[in-house]
């Protein structure tokens, strides 16, 4: 399994079906699952560091470097850091990377 | 000399343009992210360049973390909340024997829902040794089927997650639904793609399954062996809510990860494990050991008994 603890806040069915969509080969489609995860998980680390406090970043890589998969761990972490709901926050901020990157495609 | 229709050279050509464009679009797009975060946090990338890793790999990362942890049995390093204790030896080994000596005298779906039950994290994820160990002897005594989670050294970087229905694969250049073999209802039509071992025989399409090779911790290092090793491999699925199980071979690799499904199944196999209607659901997998190739693919009916309201066998 290769988990990232924001996993499940990810809604991309749709970018999904369109890669499928203008891919032939595994090959070229996992490639371009490859590149769409680099934007997807730079797009959300931005975000929560965005709003963590930056004392509390080397701390937060810590343990996001040690436990890369673990949602209770981290999302435990940053709820008791940032002020904000910060699901919430990472949630729309991935629909709308969401929406981004199928708007490159389907252009 | 035959050519290629011009309307036909066209489509591949256009086909290839397009594929092209798109993954070098989505290369530009992935290189601005990534410059736009390292301008902005550079002690981020310093974090990761200090201890070895590279962000764009964070998920290569994450399976290798997850597989040592399922193999020491740390896998979790805050405990927690909603996840069941693991059984210890002592239960595990009660267990196979209730199901060795058949004590119960219940149904055979029962005696697998029970104890997959007693066996399975609380949570979909992977599993440790001993609990793996465990459902190996139960699927073995109630499925009647041998598999195993490691064979041969090989192991999935989990054998315990979500399935999601995936559409028939071409057997050939120029195969449609319109000759294709396909479900009564619902059924999911045809990839627009080849398999991950390009066009897949008829007789390994209709029950096939997808795992995650591509996040496989040594998939690059071992690729000609793997490609190799994974092509048409035997694996049994059991649907960890109604216990269906059913033997399909590996035709193609995914899902992406980031869908939140670890495995695939043909339209035949995911009508089979949960009906027309199941699109997606947690599963054990397991490969078959079957060096003499005797297991047949397609569902194992090892159950004569309906349990009411888990329907083991389609109607």
């Amino acid at each position: 399994m290769s988990k990232l603890f924001f996993d499940h806040l990810l809604n991309l069915d749709k970018l999904d079906k369109q890669i499928k969509k203008v891919t032939k080969s595994s090959e070229e489609r996992e490639e371009i699952w490859l590149l769409v995860d680099e934007i997807v998980h730079h797009k959300a680390l931005e975000c929560i560091l965005d709003k963590l406090p930056k004392d509390a970043h080397v701390e937060f890589l810590t343990l996001f470097h040690k436990s890369p998969h673990n949602q209770d761990l981290l999302f435990g972490y940053l709820k008791n850091k940032i002020s904000e709901n910060i699901e919430e926050l990472l949630s729309q901020e991935l629909g709308l990377v969401s929406d981004e990157i199928l708007s490159e495609i389907e252009d | 000399m035959s050519h290629d229709p011009p309307g036909t050279t066209y489509k591949i050509n256009r086909e290839r343009v397009d594929t092209d464009y798109l993954r070098n679009k989505l290369k530009i797009k992935s290189l601005e992210v990534k410059n736009s975060f390292n301008e902005k946090y550079p002690h981020v990338e310093k974090f990761f360049a200090d201890r070895g890793i590279d962000l764009s790999k964070i998920r290569e990362h994450s399976a290798k973390i997850i597989a040592t942890g399922a193999l020491t049995g740390t896998l979790l390093f805050a405990p927690p909340t909603g996840i069941k204790s693991v059984p210890t030896g002592h239960e595990i080994a009660e267990n196979i024997n209730r199901t060795n000596n058949k004590l119960t005298g219940a149904p055979s779906q029962k005696e697998l829902l029970d104890s997959l039950k007693n066996i399975l994290p609380e949570k979909v994820g992977p599993m440790d040794r001993s609990q793996e160990k465990a459902l190996e002897q139960t699927f073995t005594n109630i499925i009647g089927v041998p598999a195993k989670a490691t064979l041969e050294g090989e192991h999935l970087n989990t054998t315990y997650g979500y399935i999601g229905a995936e559409q028939h694969l071409m057997r050939f250049p120029g195969d449609t639904m319109a000759t294709h073999p396909k479900l009564a209802e619902k059924d999911e039509g045809m990839a627009p793609g080849r398999g991950a071992w390009g066009y897949v025989p008829d007789e390994n399409e209709k029950w096939y399954a997808v795992v995650q090779t591509l996040y496989l911790p040594d998939w690059n290092t071992r690729l000609k062996y793997l490609r190799d090793w994974y092509k048409y491999r035997k694996v049994l699925i059991v649907n960890t809510v109604n216990g269906n199980a059913v033997v399909a071979d590996i035709a193609d690799s995914g899902p992406a990860a980031w869908t939140g499904k670890h495995f695939g199944g043909s339209p035949e196999v995911m009508n089979y494990l949960g009906g027309s209607r199941y699109k997606k659901g947690p599963v054990v997998i397991f490969f078959v050991d079957d060096s003499e190739n005797k297991v047949p693919l397609g569902p194992v009916d090892y159950n004569d008994v309906n349990i009411p309201g888990v329907a083991l066998k389609l109607t």
